[in-house]
């Protein structure tokens, strides 16, 4: 079994249109609607969570509320809010690809 | 969406990442549902009448309405969240695929690798064949058409399949699950319209062409179980995914990397060539070569269907339908708008009595359209001279 390494590129080759007269406009309605995407992740995850939470275990919303991340957790919420971050900025990144730096389009 | 059929050679979504789809689909379908008419709104209530003032005249055509539109905050909004929602549906396809990519190429290689048992059902099973020195057609390789990193074509590894993944689920979303559970609404209404207006035939010898994951083609090979059915196309990724899954799906399918424009099959060796929704991403010079090599395929009394998106019969239409051109890399589509496609088929060679463009209503219910409200195919039809078929 090969084990792939090289990812594919993270934006499609090709014309980037901007809709509106700054850029920096176009860039703030992405982020708009990666931050609603990012949103309705979260609200599946809790929802979930919080079913599973009460059908297997019966816990209540007081020990959830009570709830402190020791090291291991936190750095997992570290990289949670990394990947955050780099969905959200990704308007950025496609403007830099696009206008600065066209052609490295590895992550 | 909720019926797509998950089989072996598709990624299984974790949570987050089928979170992450199913608010892609949702939002595009709001957009296609709830944002996208309002442009038709703005147009008739506050462009056309601000034109005809300036003008004197209602606007021309696409190009005359493209102008004003495009500097109409309604329009620009619209605009900018549906590119970044075809963006969106890409990542959110494209992180399980990445995630479960050497699975997908080990399980695509032993569906389609020769097994012991193999031998016994060679006849029962189709083939791939690859040609590494094929170049990929510049109107592929300048831009990701539809967005797509990496397009059809892109191998990132060897014995790739990612492409063909991303591409079957890719427009399982775009669709918003209209094309059905296994991707095979425009296999289907092709397949419809020929049982409907030609119920006698019997193709014996069928080629597909830009098969891409062979999602139209397995209907085809399902549908006349007797026939030797080809399909072909340019990208190799997408042809090892096609194959893996026809195989899965126990159609049997020669699938063959060739470029439609001339391909290596003999004079008159089919009884049915069709393609779905591959011309408008093409070339104006490469939709003749196209046509032409049809003609030339075809067995003396053969037919030729071609099932397309048609561009809109008024030019706002048109403006809406080519925003796919500027700003989803569908290059060749704006010029779509233009062709007439049963001319371009005399052009190749047909005669006059041969060629027909039929619209034709869809059987199943296309609820997320995109860019209009009124929905019917284009099917460029030919019948080849001749007897047999
Ligand atoms: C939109 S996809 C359609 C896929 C499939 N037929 C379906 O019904 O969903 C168009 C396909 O046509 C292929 N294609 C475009 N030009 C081609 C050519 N000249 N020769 C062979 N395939 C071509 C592309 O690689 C792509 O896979």
């Amino acid at each position: 079994m090969t084990d792939p390494t090289q990812p594919p590129p993270e934006f499609p080759k090709g014309h980037r249109p901007q809709v509106f007269s700054d850029p920096a406009i176009d860039q703030l309605y992405d982020g708009y609607v990666i931050l609603g995407t990012e949103l309705a992740v979260a609200f599946d995850r809790i929802d979930t969570l919080e079913r599973l939470l009460q059908e297997r275990l019966g816990m209540s919303r007081a020990e959830i509320d009570a709830y402190k991340p020791n090291e291991v957790v936190e750095a997992e919420r570290q990289a949670r809010r990394a990947d955050l971050a780099q969905r959200l900025l990704r308007p950025f990144r496609e403007f830099r690809d696009d206008r600065i730096t066209r052609g490295s389009r590895r992550r | 969406m909720k019926d797509f059929k998950q089989h072996a050679l598709l990624p299984t979504p974790q949570h987050d990442e089928q979170a992450r789809q199913d608010f892609v689909g949702a939002l595009r379908g709001h957009l296609s549902g709830r944002v996208m008419p309002g442009n038709y709104q703005l147009f008739e209530r506050r462009v056309a009448p601000l034109f005809a003032a300036e003008h004197g005249r209602a606007p021309a055509d696409e190009q005359e309405i493209r102008e004003w539109m495009t500097r109409e905050p309604y329009y620009q909004f619209w605009s900018a969240l549906q590119r970044r929602s075809q963006e969106l549906l890409w990542e959110s396809v494209i992180d399980p695929t990445e995630r479960e990519w050497s699975k997908l190429i080990h399980r695509a290689r032993s569906k389609a690798g020769a097994k012991a048992s193999a031998r016994t059902n060679a006849r029962k099973r189709g083939s791939l064949r690859l040609d590494a020195a094929l170049t990929v057609p510049r109107y592929h390789a300048a831009a990701d058409i539809h967005l797509q990193p990496g397009g059809y074509h892109t191998d990132f590894t060897a014995d790739d399949v990612a492409a063909g993944a991303i591409y079957d689920k890719g427009i399982n979303l775009y669709m918003g699950g209209a094309l059905g559970a296994e991707n095979d609404l425009m296999g289907n209404t092709l397949l419809a319209y020929l049982r409907e207006r030609h119920p006698s035939r019997q193709p014996k010898r069928i080629l597909d062409l830009g098969c891409a994951i062979g999602n139209s083609t397995v209907v085809w090979a399902k549908a006349f179980p007797k026939a030797e059915v080809h399909g072909i196309d340019v990208g190799a990724p997408v042809l090892r995914y096609a194959h893996a899954r026809a195989e899965s799906l126990g159609a049997r399918i020669h699938f063959s990397q060739q470029n439609a424009e001339r391909t290596d099959f003999c004079d008159h060796s089919f009884d049915l060539v069709t393609s779905h929704i591959m011309l408008h991403e093409t070339s104006k010079s490469a939709l003749l070569r196209i046509l032409a090599e049809c003609r030339r395929l075809l067995k003396p009394g053969g037919l030729m269907l071609h099932l397309e998106i048609p561009r809109g019969r008024t030019p706002i239409e048109q403006f809406m339908h080519n925003w796919e051109s500027y700003n989803n890399n569908e290059t060749f589509s704006r010029y779509m708008t233009r062709i007439d496609l049963t001319a371009e088929a005399r052009g190749a060679g047909f005669t006059a009595e041969e060629v027909a463009l039929e619209e034709f209503v869809p059987t199943m219910d296309v609820t997320q359209m995109n860019y209009t409200e009124r929905f019917v195919w284009n099917i460029l039809v030919a019948a080849k001279h001749g007897v047999g078929g």
